[in-house]
């Protein structure tokens, strides 16, 4: 029998049909992946196994848990069921955690509950669960509270939290969103743990299958309520049966997988850094937050630049930087020919105009009380254009992205992610600027949706006569947009040259990590690869190399002296001991 | 009372139930303005004595015959006063308010989105005032301006500002970084017009949901500085200063020269009361 | 210790908020207009009798001399002396300002007691019956014009049913209660006076139900808003879906978390009650700080009008320290 038996599940919500005969099943020491897209039913599964639907729902069939139906328990089973029978981790940790609680308080309350551990010892064995997932000095961390950690040691309290109720089965409700590739592998290997070394089930929740296939034993494609396909991971993966199946497979961008891009023959300079310190001072003069340090780098027209690095690694202050948004403390920015830091008023506006930004938050990067085509008119209503000349550039951008003309009159709120992400490229198209940055575009939509608005922006990056700068923490959709890409680690270019280049041969420590980092389809031996010894919260940048300590590879010289950019081949790499580090393993084959 | 803190604790969104409270909330509290409106707009056409008018023949008289509601110690006839009085109290509330909520808007926009000197000097300004309480800054400006009506709205009016500007600067400093800002000032557009356009529009919503209950917090002020004979005075009618009157009459058990008046105050306070509070649960449904 | 030193540094921050109120005040009562001197002498006094007493209160002296002069008193504890009675300031307020505390102390504490309470038991039945009655009538409460709601309580306690005892005065004189703090429910029970402290709770209960009829809406709007918001929050489900009992969840997971916003709030109502013990106190006859800051603004008696006004500030910003303290305990992610 298995540990979670779910039979023909319905739930019902009002009028909407959330769940439409979902079966389901997760063993004992099995991982299982539960994959679909947002407002596909994934959370209201979760939700039914631990019997907490919403008041309005009602639910039929049978959720089976140890051979006891969860919608039929009463109240005191349903309480020794949630968290001592299932238990979830939850998405977005920081949010799950209770703000004024301390997080030792917080395990202590699930084990003294569903362990029956005396209040007395209940501390030390609090210690040794934050020890056994990997937060580091736990005696001390028994006290913080949640806002005091880092969205890594979030996720790890979360994980404390839920195994502390010792649950026969552990849920976890997309585990890795919101967390950089490095530390979603490590949090995804506790899980398989779990399974395998606790023997507990894991019923793994995500949208995105890339990043949770390679420790899955079995996949669930839930696609409007209903499964519409399951096997093992290895067979799904290779061959999907189900059209959404194959539809959820192309959208995901491979970053193993070479793309073809027509060779870019660049054009004029369209931006110019050299050499740019930014630090955000904090309001009391000393100290502050030296966000990039020491920049330089040239887009062309006609060429994709590529910036990836981690949270916290100056993408977005560059992008800033590029628009003229911010000065920077030392260094000169050349934006079409003119330094945005020397002017003041109308000139610097119409400068400004000629580099626009595609926002991260496609919804939040619209005005709420603005209709759509108010927004796409704003960069022309300030270079001056009249109103009949401005409507008909209005709907031309518009339709270019596929919008026709009943969207020119919705608000933001009438509009999903993917159609608000064209109107921001519409409305940065508009103006017809010399450079488009697009800071993070798909991060915050559906996978579908994101193969679509990356198609989009290939067209869009393609066209000559405009540079492009396409900032992204993914590496794979950078791989099959860019021509060039620029690797950041805490403000500092490790790495740059073309696309190609960088992703087939890695030669900086920190590009290798974050290519073994990331998640692919085909799956591989886990460790193989490099990884950073560290998570970056806990690593603390010294005299030398940013990266020495989490550097695998560091020794002492790489200690004591700051690593220049130095011409390795094809590729510029600030590491010195770039040219005698081994290439990555191949990295296809399969895992398990 | 001046809350005015309270427009963040609107909480979460919540059910269809809590909307159709709301809803209903917001009918109440219209309906019941609407009464006393109707009452203090027709109802004096269509009583014999006039507000200031004196019945030598009755003082103190009981409700009944030629007076409804009875007299005053004066000989006045109380329903007509009560009548009269509530156009110049709701009118005094809702001029007080309109007044406090564009002065307090300028002031807000102004340090929210300049920041810097001119936002530090004009908060430590705003400081100094917030250190009374309103009632007794109320009491002391009233002293400092005198009675009558329009100065009663200046006071009401000085009193609230401050709390709206500290409403508003919070609502444009949050508005401020909100990306679709930054993607005006992207745009190229002009800080005036990106102020205008964008910010503005979009901070206002807690002054919207506060303002009706603020009209309720002018009504007992105005009623309550009249009470203590630092607003309107007697002969005029005003509902505060009518309740002060009967005063010594409660303990010798005659209610009607004070319950009356009292109890319009009542409705209308209610009145805004109960919109404002509809208004605050569906701005938290919305958001 | 880090709370301790968080407050001193509140404090700190305060001093030039002080330093304006004491500016603002002196301003304020020499631009009031009425004359002090000319209310005390009568018509029938002579322009030289003027000056004399003029002279007699340091009013012929330059208004920057004045200011001095009262700044100095102020840090030396001398208020000045009061035009209309002519007794020390200091010590005149000495014996008001308990009675007034008393009153308003009571009031606040009991209202939030009643609004944690009550808005929690709300909040957890949001949408029902029990929840949309009671929030409804905290807010008739909170439209009740408080000098009016205080005459009516007297007409039905007293005049009606004489339930309570007149409303004059705060504790029965044949009582002989000894003097100490001025609050007369707390010297009766300092002095274990059986009697008197009987007397004083009479006399106070209906001045204090005015005032928490008043005060308990915005307070159980908050608490309600914060209590609802924290069980709808992930934070909450999380710990319910994980199983913990009802009361580990109310103890540890919901109260606290739903009082971080009160302290803020509890202060602004604090500032709304000292307002109102003017009307409250005017009503009762309390004989305390309210009446007699109001005479004193009445009459133009400008020392008593400064003090007043300087000793509510003091006392407000005090307050709002207070609650910042008390919502740095509750809310570990306040920077301290």
């Amino acid at each position: 029998m298995s540990l979670l038996d779910i039979r023909d599940l319905r739930v019902t919500i009002g009028d909407v049909q959330a769940l439409k005969g979902v079966d389901l099943t997760v063993g004992r020491g099995e991982v299982v992946g539960l994959v679909g897209e947002s407002g596909g039913g994934k959370s209201m599964i979760a939700r039914s196994i631990v019997g907490l639907l919403p008041g309005a729902a009602r639910a039929t069939g049978e959720v089976l848990f140890d051979g006891a139906d969860v919608l039929t328990m009463d109240a005191a089973a349903l309480a020794a069921h949630r968290g001592g029978g299932a238990a979830i981790c939850f998405q977005n940790p920081r949010g799950a955690l209770s703000p004024t609680r301390s997080i030792g308080r917080q395990l202590t309350d699930r084990l003294t509950t569903h362990q029956g551990v005396a209040a007395a010892e209940a501390r030390t064995a609090a210690v040794a669960l934050f020890e056994s997932v990997g937060i580091r000095s736990a005696a001390r961390r028994f006290d913080h509270y949640p806002h005091e950690l880092s969205g890594g040691q979030a996720q790890r309290v979360m994980i404390s939290l839920a195994t502390g109720c010792a649950p026969g089965l552990l849920i976890a409700d997309e585990p890795t969103t919101g967390l950089d590739v490095t530390l979603t592998r490590e949090i995804l290997r506790r899980f398989r743990e779990a399974a395998d070394e606790e023997g507990r089930g894991v019923l793994l929740i995500s949208h995105d299958l890339a990043s949770i296939a390679r420790v899955c034993d079995r996949l669930v494609v839930l696609n409007a309520g209903a499964v519409v396909e399951h096997g093992p991971a290895a067979d799904v993966l290779a061959a999907p049966a189900d059209p959404y199946t194959r539809a959820l497979l192309a959208a995901v961008p491979d970053v193993t997988r070479p793309v073809a891009r027509t060779a870019a023959t660049p054009g004029g300079e369209v931006v110019r850094i050299e050499d740019a310190h930014v630090v955000y001072g904090s309001r009391f003069g000393s100290g502050g937050h030296h966000a990039l340090r020491g920049v330089s780098l040239t887009v062309r027209a006609g060429e994709t630049v590529g910036v990836v690095g981690e949270s916290g690694s100056g993408k977005s202050t560059l992008a800033r930087l590029m628009l003229g948004l911010i000065t920077p403390s030392r260094g000169t920015v050349t934006l079409a020919g003119r330094e945005p830091s020397r002017l003041r008023g109308r000139e610097l506006r119409d400068l400004r105009r000629r580099a626009q930004l595609v926002f991260q938050d496609p919804i939040g990067s619209l005005s709420p009380r603005r209709t759509v085509a108010d927004a796409v008119a704003e960069p022309l209503r300030a270079a001056g254009v009249k109103a009949p000349e401005r409507a008909r550039r209005v709907t031309a951008a518009l339709e270019r992205m596929g919008l026709d003309g009943t969207y020119a009159t919705r608000r933001p709120h009438e509009l999903s992610g993917g159609q608000a992400q064209r109107v921001g490229i519409a409305r940065a198209l508009a103006g017809e600027p010399d450079l488009v940055v697009f800071d993070e575009p798909t991060s915050a939509l559906d996978v579908t949706v994101q193969a679509q608005i990356l198609k989009v922006i290939g067209e869009v990056t393609a066209e000559r006569g405009r540079g492009s700068v396409f900032i992204s923490h993914d590496l794979a959709t950078v791989r099959g947009v860019c021509d060039r890409v620029v690797v950041l680690y805490l403000g500092r270019i490790v790495e740059e040259g073309p696309v190609e280049e960088v992703f087939a041969r890695p030669r900086h420590p920190y590009t290798k990590a974050l290519l073994a980092a990331a998640p692919t389809l085909a799956g591989r031996a886990d460790g193989a690869g490099v990884s950073l010894t560290k998570d970056p919260e806990e690593a603390v940048p010294g005299a030398g190399c940013a990266l020495a300590p989490r550097c695998p590879y560091a020794e002492d010289a790489c200690r004591a002296e700051e690593q220049e950019l130095r011409t390795l081949g094809p590729v510029r790499v600030a590491c010195r001991r770039a040219h005698e580090l081994p290439d990555p393993p191949d990295r296809e084959g399969p895992e398990r | 009372m001046a809350d005015l803190t309270t427009a963040a604790d609107a909480g979460p969104p919540r059910a269809a139930a809590d909307r159709r409270f709301a809803t209903t909330l917001i009918r109440a509290g219209s309906a019941l303005l609407g009464l006393v409106a109707f009452a203090v707009l027709v109802g004096p056409l269509l009583v014999r004595w006039g507000p200031e008018e004196i019945d030598p023949a009755a003082s103190l008289a009981p409700p009944g015959g030629a007076h409804p509601l009875g007299t005053d110690v004066n000989g006045m006839d109380i329903l007509s006063r009560v009548l009269h009085a509530g156009r110049l109290d709701l009118g005094v509330a809702i001029a007080s308010v309109a007044l406090a909520v564009v002065l307090g808007t300028a002031l807000g926009l102004l340090a929210g989105y300049r920041g810097g000197r001119v936002d530090d000097v004009l908060m430590r300004v705003l400081d100094v005032f917030q250190a009374f309480p309103a009632f007794i800054l109320a009491l002391a400006v009233a002293a400092l301006l005198g009675g009558g009506a329009g100065n009663l709205v200046l006071v009401v009016a000085l009193v609230n500002a401050p709390a709206y500007a500290r409403l508003v600067r919070a609502e444009v400093r949050t508005v401020r970084e909100l990306p679709f800002v930054e993607a005006s000032r992207t745009a190229g557009a002009s800080g005036l017009g990106t102020l205008w356009r964008h910010v503005l529009p979009n901070s206002l919503t807690p002054v919207r949901v506060i303002a009706p209950l603020n009209c309720g917090w002018a009504m007992l002020t105005l009623a309550g500085l009249s009470f203590l004979g630092l607003g309107v005075t007697v002969p005029a009618a005003e509902w505060g200063a009518m309740i002060s009157l009967g005063t010594g009459d409660v303990v010798a058990g005659r209610w009607w020269t004070s319950v009356p008046p009292g109890l319009f105050l009542l409705v209308s306070v209610l009145g805004f009361s109960l919109l404002g509070e509809g208004l605050q649960e569906r701005a938290g449904v919305v958001r | 210790m880090r709370i301790a030193r968080f407050a001193a540094r509140r404090l700190l921050q305060a001093v030039p908020v002080l330093l304006g109120v004491i500016v603002v005040t002196f301003v304020l009562v020499r631009v009031l207009p009425g004359d002090p001197i000319r209310t005390i002498l009568g018509p029938n006094a002579t322009e030289a009798d003027a000056a004399a007493a003029r002279a007699r209160y340091g009013l012929d002296q330059p208004l920057w001399r004045q200011f001095l002069d009262y700044v100095g008193g102020l840090f030396s504890g001398d208020l000045g002396t009061s035009i209309q009675s002519g007794a020390s300031v200091a010590s005149e307020m000495a014996v008001r300002v308990g009675p007034t505390m008393e009153l308003v102390v009571l009031a606040v504490v009991i209202a939030t007691l009643l609004a944690t309470v009550l808005g929690i038991w709300s909040a957890r039945r949001a949408g029902r019956a029990g929840d949309h009655t009671l929030r409804v009538l905290a807010l008739v409460g909170n439209s009740l014009p408080e000098f009016w709601l205080g005459l009516v309580l007297i007409l039905l306690a007293y005049s009606v049913l004489g339930w309570v005892p007149a409303p004059s005065g705060r504790v029965d004189p044949d009582t002989d209660l000894t003097l100490i703090t001025g609050a007369d429910l707390l010297d009766a029970a300092l002095t274990g006076n059986g009697p008197a402290f009987a007397s004083a709770a009479g006399h106070l209960v209906l001045p204090v139900l005015t005032m928490v009829v008043v005060i308990v809406a915005p307070l159980l709007r908050s608490v309600r808003a914060s209590a609802l918001e924290v069980l709808g929050s992930e934070a909450y489900q999380a710990a319910a879906a994980h199983g913990l009992s009802e009361r580990t969840l109310l103890r540890g997971y919901l109260t606290r978390a739903a009082l971080v916003r009160l302290p803020a709030l509890a202060a602004l109502v604090f500032g709304f009650a000292i307002g109102s013990t003017v009307l409250v106190e005017y009503v009762f006859s309390w004989q305390g700080f309210g009446q007699w800051a109001l005479r004193g603004l009445l009459y133009r008696d400008y020392p008593v009008v400064q003090a007043s006004v300087v000793v509510i500030a003091l006392c407000y910003t005090l307050i709002f320290l207070i609650a910042d303290v008390v919502h740095a305990v509750l809310d570990p992610r306040v920077r301290i």
